[in-house]
């Protein structure tokens, strides 16, 4: 009556740590839109009644215009924490273009494994409209991410990314625990996606 | 800002340079991002000074490979390289807050006409583009599945008198800031001169962002 | 609705509210323990503040004040702020209480404040000078604001000792997870 599953699906979000994903609850999502349409039946079945008694459903505020009332707001309410549901989800994954990479491949299996088919999609779209404006202005976006310091930064390479790797002032050879002076703007987003690490001191 | 050294045939080219990296675009550059970072709301976009910049920086690129290609001393060069990084940085950050702005409020910046113009034309697409991917996820995900009356998108349900549902950015945060010159009862909102009728030069100030809106916009106050 | 897709506020408004209904209601199962359908007028309840305030505003019930604003918490509070444990009475006791003052009692906003004041001052100290884990006890009893509050603290003196002594700035993107070990 109190709108229990959409309260249980916001507390599931809120939970986990900030940030982070937790896989789409699919089923929950199911029960909660199934409770909207209860509600709805049991709206419209009060509004028949009050029509049947031919009482002016508008104005009167007898016991069964409370009834409906009651289950509108719950509707709403279900609504509203649904709809939050999915949003903070796709704020998270627009994230995910902005820090991790713009290609589906580029994100890892633990994420890819969290989302759902439309949040695919969605992400999809939001990396290509992405590139579309930075492709009209004419600047990359998501390298420069801190301000830049030294224009090169050593790393060391943590998973094998393969031999004669061309990066934008020589080809290197990336294989695991090697070391390297990179350009801070070509590591960046390989350190953004676990498969380097930066070295100081 | 790096000087030359002292050799005669490249003194010229130094001085070319420092002007073509005009110090004034790119303190403009640094208060316009100063300023978008710490507004509430998205700002008007500095059309002009965007234009300007970029032209700059690849003025800059050009020398600095001049500059290697004539074996000019490297510390020299990196300086200048790391000046143009910084300017490069910059402007990367500018629009990327702003596109994040727009990200976040979407609905309410498409529907409000005085923050769609304050929109590039390039950003205006992203925005409706974004508007749309993200309407049609969450009208796949849940609003088709609801029943009738409630499936919209910007209000609860149809008998909602106004789009409730629509996150509109908080005007009444608090930052803090700084004017440029003293500032008067004229220079602010009457609505809010109750609230605040003066501020002194320089002095840094904690205040609700909606009372400074107005000379924020005619450029007498800075954000920080 | 400026908040509408806010979790928090979402959070915020399922603290319940002890209401007495002016209206008798039908067709709807306020009570899960029994069977009728049906809500005498003058009975009461407790209910949830997004469906408290609602039916408030259209007269169809009163709000009461809830119990993490009684009188014996007014007591704690004036005793020593500091040591309450608001989270297990309310964790959203700021955002509950200034939605529900307008609407219910007005003097909960001196109560909101007088806590704030006291408790902020606490919540900044423990920030910046106990080190993380240290200080577990204390932040078990913050409220979901004074925890954001404290972890912000925290974060700014992070960052800072991090400038300070330098180190690596460029980091794998936080939504990633932990690190997990490498794979021999």
């Amino acid at each position: 009556m109190y709108a229990k599953k959409g309260y249980e699906l916001v507390k599931e979000f809120a939970s986990g740590e900030k940030g982070q994903l937790q896989p789409f609850n699919e089923d929950l999502v199911n029960q909660v839109i199934d409770q909207c349409a209860q509600h709805y039946l049991e709206l419209q079945g009060l509004i028949r009644k009050m029509q049947g008694e031919n009482v002016d459903v508008r104005e009167t505020r007898n016991a069964d215009h409370h009834g409906a009332l009651i289950h509108h707001l719950a509707l709403i309410r279900n609504k509203r924490c649904l709809m939050a549901y999915v949003y903070n989800r796709a704020e998270i994954i627009r994230n995910l273009a902005w820090k991790v990479g713009l290609e589906l491949l580029e994100l890892p299996e633990e994420i890819q494994e969290k989302i759902s088919h439309s949040e695919k999609n969605y992400y999809g779209k939001h990396s290509a409209a992405l590139q579309s404006y930075m492709a009209d202005v004419g600047i990359d976006l998501n390298v420069d991410m801190v301000p830049p310091k030294d224009p090169y930064i050593k790393v060391r390479v943590l998973d094998d990314m393969g031999e004669g790797i061309l990066l934008s002032d020589k080809t290197a050879n990336l294989a695991r625990h090697s070391m390297h002076f990179l350009k801070r703007t070509d590591a960046e987003q390989y350190i953004a996606r676990g498969l380097m690490e930066e070295l100081t001191g | 800002m790096a000087t030359g050294s002292g050799e005669e045939s490249t003194s010229a080219i130094m001085d070319d340079y420092e002007t073509l990296i005009s110090t004034t675009d790119v303190e403009l550059l640094k208060r316009a991002w100063r300023n978008e970072k710490a507004a509430p709301e998205i700002l008007q976009y500095e059309s002009s000074l965007v234009q300007r910049i970029k032209e700059q920086i690849e003025l800059a690129e050009q020398n600095v490979e001049m500059f290697e290609a004539d074996s000019i001393d490297p510390l020299t060069v990196s300086l200048y390289q790391m000046d143009l990084d910084r300017t490069q940085f910059l402007l990367r950050s500018y629009l990327r807050v702003r596109l994040q702005k727009i990200e976040e409020y979407l609905f309410h910046i498409l529907k409000t006409d005085e923050y769609l113009n304050r929109l590039s034309k390039q950003e205006q697409m992203f925005a409706r583009r974004c508007t749309d991917d993200l309407g049609n996820h969450l009208d796949e995900t849940v609003l088709s599945k609801l029943p009738d009356n409630y499936q919209s998108i910007l209000k609860q349900s149809i008998t909602s008198e106004e789009d409730d549902m629509v996150p509109v950015p908080r005007l009444d945060t608090f930052i803090i800031c700084k004017a440029k010159q003293y500032l008067s009862s004229i220079d602010f909102e009457p609505e809010y001169s109750t609230e605040i009728t003066e501020m002194e030069r320089d002095l840094l100030t904690f205040v609700c962002y909606k009372f400074i809106k107005r000379p924020l916009e005619k450029g007498k106050i800075d954000l920080v | 609705m400026a908040n509408y897709y806010d979790i928090d506020d979402i959070l915020a408004e399922e603290e319940f509210v002890p209401v007495v209904f002016h209206n008798a209601v039908n067709g709807v199962k306020i009570d899960e323990s029994t069977e009728r359908g049906y809500v005498e007028q003058g009975s009461k309840a407790e209910l949830p503040f997004w469906l408290a305030r609602e039916l408030h505003l259209r007269h169809a019930v009163s709000m009461r004040v809830p119990a993490c604003f009684n009188q014996k918490t007014r007591l704690e509070m004036q005793a020593d702020a500091a040591c309450v444990d608001l989270r297990s009475r309310c964790p959203y006791f700021y955002e509950f209480g200034c939605k529900l003052a307008p609407l219910c009692d007005k003097t909960i906003g001196l109560l909101l404040s007088y806590s704030f004041r006291i408790r902020y001052k606490e919540v900044l100290y423990k920030a910046h000078t106990i080190a993380f884990g240290a200080a577990t006890k204390f932040l078990a009893l913050l409220t979901k604001e004074e925890t954001n509050l404290y972890e912000a603290a925290q974060s700014s003196m992070v960052a800072f000792k991090r400038w300070r002594m330098g180190g690596p700035r460029l980091q794998r993107a936080s939504i990633l997870g932990r690190k997990r070990k490498a794979t021999e």
